[in-house]
């Protein structure tokens, strides 16, 4: 017994275990009833998993005046229930038991207040049949108590009788439903003796053409009698046969979740390709991030801000490297970075004097990944004077869920960018749900949608986080500065020389002798030579400001999209990937539900 | 007579199919539907239009309760075909007396069904038998219920044209619930009835029969004739009963045959429950049908709003000025920037400059101006319709009777209609494309009638127009901060040379008309967009008004009731 106890758990226990796995997954997703009750068969198995499965229960089911009590009967030996011809006879339940120690919490379960130990008979050891109420008398009752014994009992004896095996009451409402319960299942033809011996075979050959078109394929039907006894042994053996075996139980349970898992997975369980579409949806939705990005780049005011790079890179660069004499002038026209409030707070994990080759291309999330953990540096540098937001070089880390990044004054995006942005990310969940039966269609789409209103923040965060890199002083800015300010001393050194020499001509006084280069005296060459170096030296940086700012606008440009695509990734793909991801276990569970493995 | 003539007005809007949608128990409903124009055409405007035409009882009972058995007993003759299969009749047998074969042989009872006599196809198989009396007709109607649905149906449909039930049941099916519901509906219609208690083996005869009889009473239905019919062994499946098993029905209807009185009362019995009923069931119809205007009325306005608050999605994206930022607002500065208007003003110098750089570049500013804010306003539009195709879809599968619909359109077809139309994009270019028209044709009216007409002219009307596109975006303001800078500053300068060539006021007026205008035409836009959810609605719903005339056909009737004679006339 336990041998076959073994043999049968795993299978079932697994079967089980997808089911209610398949249930969860589809919360939310699917018609509630479907979900309820793939949840109740699991408990319903596990309640009965529980209580003796050395017995069999059996129960003769059928429509009133078909013969279940006295088939009852004959088969217990004794005239346990009433039989009689005032419709309907039986209106409660009732049990015989075979060698029935230790089925008195299986019978509390059903609810079976009324047993019978029958004598005892080696054959059908093991056994409990239940002689049930009819299923189509004017009493509601009846019907009632018969649909909660059929969800419950291990075997089904459909008793039916030459009057009324065509009934639509019996085909319609039970053995349609329970098509994949014909391993649990005995129909007995009963009231044999009333149809002429010819016409025997021709009602049972009509009987079996109706269990087919119900899809009960194989299911044993058999003519009997109650009354003569006719046909008694060879159900009696057969009964014998499914009870000797013990494992009616979990044949039917297997047939329940059978039933709940193919009323779950809908038609899309019975032909397998469901895990394929899933997959196929994933692979779709990586060509459409490429629109996505786009749109959202767009909206977040992307080439604006990239202009504004390489607008700000030059002036910077002539405000750090111009001619002293004139650089002032351009302080009185607006930095466009700052303008857009770009690089004025410092993004967490900046580090600006991180060398340039390790920008394009590196996401913001991953950046803020790396540093989370660090301690925070010190701010003792404060901000500079040209760039008050820029941090002290090298230890600008924040602690973990400090990272503030400041709104940047990027205009919002407009009625048309944010129609283009929520286009394309229909498109994506249109793409992606492609396939899908229409519930999980619905749900892709809403997954898709599900975090956009978050879409904005989080890409004007990137792009402050993102296009903050550029904000970084090139140091040549510095070293050409300094000779700037040397050139620019220079000059003023000769400036004063001659100056000097001038005071002392007009007052007459004795000239100090005048080292030459050439025939051009040292003061004037300082003079005019700084005067000319100074200018160079601008014109030299600006055009190499301009096509540094060229190339860090490209840079930029490159940086962001990357770090937007992140973004979208993360808020609008990812969502998208984990309802497909869902979709496919989902769909992998039902199918371990139905074939077990 | 007044009376068939209501009777006629209640029938006619039962052709259409009035319970589409799933609301409330519209199975149901559909049914009844069904059963009232079925009972109409077979039973009640025959049976008005020919009073005195002969009686029609009608064999209804389980499958297996021995109707053809009983039929052929009662005939004397093999004319309908019992057996052991479960259903045995397919094809309803009718037996007439020669006498009345003409009346039943035109389609006048049972339209629908075609007739046949012999082996030949057809739907109703008529039989004339001597035993028969003239005046009294006898129908084998197949089970009522069997596995097969047709025979159901067509057994339900028998049952209400028929002036008198003979129902067979048996011992075993006494007490089913199928046939109960079928008696409780002849209780409830006043409909003649007999019931007969067949296939009883002997023993049982006293103690079914009274329990019958307690049925009987319990259900209302006391006082109902009720034969008995003791099982007997057959000697082979085609066999008839003894004939002293049938004596008592048969010769209760050779009786009734031959009373012409009796068979009057019978007719009108069951013709005045027949339409006693009407007061209820037509109400009740009407209700039902009620319940469809209100849930087609419901997803109706899911959709307007839906598409009302598309609209008002675009009007949010023109009022805030928004379409003048991105990719406008930079063509706006290349125009700007390239001196296109300063080549407007002083077209001399700049269209040699005009030449040179677009022979460089290949590219004309003012055109790509034009462009951005097209396809801007197409996005817009785009966006607007999406959201209302997606908040309409949205609406419907969570209200009464849209989840059905939707189920019935297929998943491809309803998430098609969850997304704009594929030609959106195409109407909504065509409907920029006339806006421009309008708005070029609202410049040159406005410079012809005023005496800055050279002055546009100096501009070139169409720079004149575009400027005015800008305004109409523009001019309610509502810009802030540094987007003022960006965006209200080219604007305003626009603002500024239009005021300046066309006056303060003409320039309002202006804007306010081309926004008037594309509002207009994305409002209609947005109409022919709703219409591809109307139009499932429209598919479907029945005409307005049906309730009511259901109810006003009703009361007719319940008023001409009276005009029923009493007694059949003896004319023909």
């Amino acid at each position: 017994m336990k041998l076959l106890r073994r043999k049968e758990g795993p299978s079932l226990d697994s079967r089980l275990a997808a089911l209610l796995e398949a249930a969860s997954l589809a919360e939310g997703r699917l018609a509630e009833e479907a979900v309820s009750g793939a949840r109740a068969v699991a408990e319903r198995a596990g309640a009965r998993r529980n209580l003796s499965v050395d017995h069999t229960v059996a129960a003769l089911a059928g429509a009133t005046g078909s013969g279940k009590s006295s088939l009852y009967n004959a088969l217990a030996g004794e005239e346990l229930a009433a039989v009689g011809v005032v419709r309907p006879t039986t209106s409660t339940a009732q049990a015989a038991l075979w060698d029935g120690e230790g089925s008195g919490s299986l019978l509390d379960w059903l609810g079976i207040p009324q047993r019978h130990s029958a004598a005892p008979a080696p054959d059908l050891s093991g056994l409990i049949l239940l002689d049930l109420p009819d299923h189509d008398s004017i009493q509601l009752s009846h019907r009632l108590e018969v649909d909660r014994l059929v969800e419950l009992v291990d075997l089904l004896v459909w008793v039916v009788d030459p009057q009324k095996y065509a009934d639509a009451a019996l085909h319609d409402r039970y053995l349609r439903p329970l098509s994949a319960h014909r391993d649990v299942m005995l129909v007995v033809l009963n009231q044999a003796d009333r149809l002429p011996a010819h016409a025997v075979e021709r009602c049972l050959g009509d009987l079996r053409r109706l269990l087919d078109e119900d899809g009960l394929t194989g299911v044993p039907a058999l003519a009997a009698s109650a009354r003569t006894g006719a046909g008694l042994a060879e159900l009696r053996s057969l009964l014998g046969e499914r009870v000797a075996h013990r494992r009616s139980w979990s044949t039917r349970l297997a047939a329940d979740v059978t039933t709940a898992a193919t009323r779950l997975g809908g038609p899309a369980a019975e032909d397998g390709t469901a895990s394929g579409v899933a997959e196929g949806g994933a692979g779709r939705t990586a060509g459409m991030d490429r629109a996505l990005t786009a749109a959202l780049c767009d909206a977040a005011g992307v080439p604006l801000v990239v202009q504004a790079v390489a607008k700000g890179h030059r002036h910077r660069a002539v405000v750090a490297t111009g001619w002293p004499v004139t650089r002032w002038i351009r302080k009185f026209r607006p930095d466009p970075l700052r303008r857009l409030r770009i690089g004025t707070t410092a993004p967490a994990g900046e580090r600006p004097s991180r060398p340039p080759d390790r920008r394009p291309g590196e996401p913001p999330g991953r950046l803020r990944a790396e540093v989370a953990g660090k301690p925070r540096g010190e701010l003792a540098g404060g901000p500079r004077d040209e760039l008050p937001g820029e941090p002290p070089g090298g230890s600008a880390d924040r602690p973990p869920g400090v990272g503030i990044v400041g709104r940047t004054s990027v205009p919002a995006a407009s009625a048309v960018q944010r129609a283009k942005v929520e286009t394309a990310i229909r498109d994506v969940g249109e793409a992606a749900a492609a396939g899908l039966p229409g519930p999980w269609a619905a749900a892709v789409r809403q997954a898709a949608r599900s975090r956009s209103r978050e879409l904005a923040d989080e890409v004007d965060r990137a792009v402050a986080t993102t296009s903050f890199r550029a904000t970084r002083r090139p140091r040549w800015w510095r070293a050409v500065n300094v000779l700037q300010w040397l050139v620019f001393a220079a000059m003023l050194a000769g400036a004063l020389w001659l100056g000097g020499l001038f005071a002392m001509d007009y007052l007459r006084l004795p000239q100090p002798p005048l080292p030459t280069v050439g025939v051009v005296p040292w003061p004037t060459v300082l003079l005019l030579g700084g005067a000319l170096a100074g200018v160079l030296i601008a014109l030299l940086s600006r055009l190499a400001a301009w096509a540094g700012g060229r190339r860090r606008a490209r840079r930029t440009a490159r940086a962001l999209r990357t770090a937007i695509g992140q973004v979208s990734d993360e808020l609008v793909l990812a969502p998208v990937r984990v309802e497909l991801d869902r979709y496919a276990r989902f769909m992998a569970a039902i199918n371990r539900a139905l074939d077990g493995t | 007579m007044d009376l068939l003539a209501a009777l006629e007005a209640l029938r006619r809007p039962l052709d259409r199919e009035l319970f589409p949608l799933a609301v409330g128990e519209a199975a149901r409903d559909r049914r009844a539907q069904r059963e009232l124009a079925g009972q109409l055409d077979d039973y009640l405007l025959p049976r008005l239009r020919a009073l005195d035409a002969p009686l029609l009882a009608v064999v209804g009972g389980s499958t297996g309760a021995g109707k053809s058995t009983l039929v052929n007993s009662l005939v004397g003759a093999d004319v309908t075909e019992p057996g052991v299969l479960r259903p045995t009749t397919l094809v309803p047998t009718l037996v007439v007396s020669p006498a009345d074969r003409a009346w039943f042989m035109g389609q006048n009872v049972l339209p629908s069904l075609s007739r046949a006599t012999g082996t030949g196809p057809g739907a109703l198989r008529v039989v004339t038998s001597d035993a028969l009396g003239a005046g009294l007709a006898l129908l084998d109607a197949p089970d009522i219920d069997s596995v097969v649905v047709a025979n159901r149906e067509l057994a339900a449909q028998l049952l209400a044209a028929a002036d008198l039930w003979l129902f067979v049941t048996t011992a075993a099916r006494y007490a089913d619930e199928v046939p109960w519901s079928f008696l409780r509906s002849a209780r409830e219609r006043s409909t003649a009835l007999a019931l007969v208690l067949d296939r009883v083996s002997p023993d049982a005869v006293g103690p079914v029969s009274r329990d019958l009889s307690r049925l009987l009473a319990e259900n209302g239905l006391d006082g109902t004739l009720l034969f008995t019919v003791p099982e007997a062994v057959l000697p082979a499946e085609k066999a008839r009963l003894p004939a002293e098993t049938v004596r008592p029905i048969s010769s209760w209807l050779t009786g009734l045959a031959a009373d012409a009185a009796e068979r009057s009362r019978v007719v009108r019995q069951t013709l005045s429950g027949a339409l006693d009923s009407l007061a209820t069931r037509v109400p009740a119809l009407a209700e039902a049908v009620e319940r469809q205007q209100a849930a087609f009325d419901g997803l109706r306005s899911i959709v307007a709003g839906a598409y009302a608050g598309g609209l008002a999605d675009f009007d949010a994206g023109m009022r805030d000025g928004s379409l003048l930022r991105g990719e406008v607002l930079a063509r706006w500065q290349d125009f700007i920037g390239t001196g296109d208007l300063m080549r407007s003003l002083e077209s001399r110098v700049g269209w040699l400059r005009d030449r040179i750089v677009g022979f460089f570049t290949g590219r004309v500013p003012e055109l790509q101006l034009r462009d951005a804010l097209e396809s801007g306003v197409e996005a817009l539009i785009r966006g607007a319709a999406d959201g209302a195709a997606e908040r309409a879809l949205e609406g419907w599968s969570a209200a009464p009777g849209g989840p059905d619909l939707l189920e019935r359109l297929g998943p491809m077809e309803s998430a098609r209609l969850g997304r704009a139309s594929a030609d959106l994009g195409k109407r909504s270019e065509s409907a920029v494309r006339g806006w421009q028209e309008y708005v070029l044709d609202l410049v040159r009216e406005e410079g012809a009638e005023r005496r800055t007409a050279a002055r546009v002219a100096s501009f070139g009307v169409n720079g004149a127009g575009l400027l005015l596109m800008l305004g109409a975006f523009a001019s309610t303001g509502g810009l802030t901060g540094i987007e003022v800078g960006i965006a209200g500053g080219t604007s305003l300068l626009s603002q500024k040379l239009l005021e300046a060539v066309f006056g303060d006021q003409a320039v309002r007026t202006l804007t306010v008309a081309a926004r008037a205008d594309l509002r207009d035409r994305v409002r209609m836009l947005l109409e022919e967009e709703s219409y591809r959810f109307m139009a499932q609605l429209e598919a479907v719903e029945p005409p307005g008004g049906t309730a009511n005339a259901l109810r006003v056909a009703a009361e007719r009737i319940h008023i001409h009731r009276a005009e029923l004679p009493l007694t059949t006339g003896e004319s023909p």
